[in-house]
């Protein structure tokens, strides 16, 4: 069909566009416009990370966190000389039932919180 | 998945669909890379709507920021450069209507350059120069419609106008193109050209 030949015709000739002379340097804008989003949602990032961890770094002073651990520690302790007299242990349980085990849960909260944040973020 | 370690260089050997994943995966320069390829074509679509060159340029600097921004929502059905040029061409469309622009070259009628020029069929006429005989109106909804893949439905809705007023725009630019770039001044054989795309 003549028609159909010519659409097609007309198609190849809006697809055939030459390139500009300044091809080059429209690349390099969209790539500085690229760059400056990305790096501004970087240090929204660091801001945004920073002010987090000095307001949990006060709220731990201020809640008295510490104190909590050791006599939580302590009650650890207890609770696993306890469960000693009682059954068979291995050193694994005897550690996690100890003060590590309190210190290795909090860390891993704090692994997986900042995991989920930083999640939370790339996805907006 | 897309490897990690690729530097610019190589990717100029990609096709465009790695390139796009590479790029859904946060790789500005593989982006880079699908600008380098289709800036120049995407630009060009713009001036054949009518668009400015520095207009052009606005505009699809936007609009390849705005496919970066979508980038995940490219499944590789089509051609990239046609996808990013649908988001072009409706970009330029929503800045003429914000401009209040759009509404005064939609509904301008039909004014007719080509006469002028069908005389001069012997030489080569390109299509940018093709284009230039028709009307503002016909050249935004062939440009849409042959340049950027739109479908008369989809260009009527971008261009807030009735279907068969882009219909009528298409057939009576498709007339004036083709007996411009007809070889040797032959001119259209009475057929009807609304066009494939027709069905909206």
């Amino acid at each position: 069909m003549a028609e159909i030949d010519f659409e097609r015709r007309l198609e190849r000739l809006f697809a055939d566009a030459p390139e500009l002379p300044d091809a080059a340097a429209f690349t390099v804008r969209i790539e500085g416009r690229l760059n400056r989003g990305w790096n501004t949602r970087r240090w929204l990032l660091g801001a945004a990370g920073l002010a987090g961890g000095v307001i949990g770094a006060s709220q731990l002073v201020v809640s008295n966190l510490f104190q909590r651990v050791e006599s939580a520690e302590q009650s650890a302790r207890v609770l696993g000389q306890g469960l000693a007299r009682v059954t068979p242990t291995t050193d694994m349980v005897s550690a996690l039932s100890g003060g590590y085990g309190v210190w290795l849960a909090g860390g891993v909260a704090i692994l997986t919180m900042g995991f989920a944040v930083s999640r939370l973020f790339e996805e907006l | 998945m897309p490897m990690s370690g690729a530097n610019s260089s190589s990717f100029a050997s990609f096709h465009d669909v790695e390139l796009c994943s590479y790029a859904a995966a946060g790789e500005r320069r593989a982006f880079g890379e699908l600008v380098r390829r289709h800036g120049s074509s995407v630009r060009h679509l713009l001036r054949r709507m009518g668009a400015q060159a520095a207009e052009s340029d606005d505009v699809a600097q936007d609009a390849f920021l705005a496919a970066f921004e979508r980038i995940a929502e490219f499944r590789g059905e089509g051609t990239f450069a046609g996808w990013v040029k649908k988001i072009a061409a409706r970009q330029y469309l929503r800045r003429l209507q914000r401009e209040k622009r759009l509404s005064a070259l939609a509904a301008e009628g039909g004014k007719d350059e080509a006469d002028a020029h069908v005389g001069d069929a012997d030489h080569r006429i390109d299509l940018d120069e093709a284009l230039r005989g028709l009307s503002t109106a016909e050249r935004l909804c062939v440009s849409m419609c042959y340049g950027a893949g739109l479908s008369h439905g989809e260009a009527a809705d971008a261009l807030n106008l009735p279907l068969g007023t882009v219909k009528s725009h298409v057939k009576r630019g498709l007339e004036k193109l083709r007996a411009r770039l007809a070889p040797n001044g032959a001119t259209a054989d009475g057929a009807v050209l609304e066009g494939r795309r027709g069905n909206g």
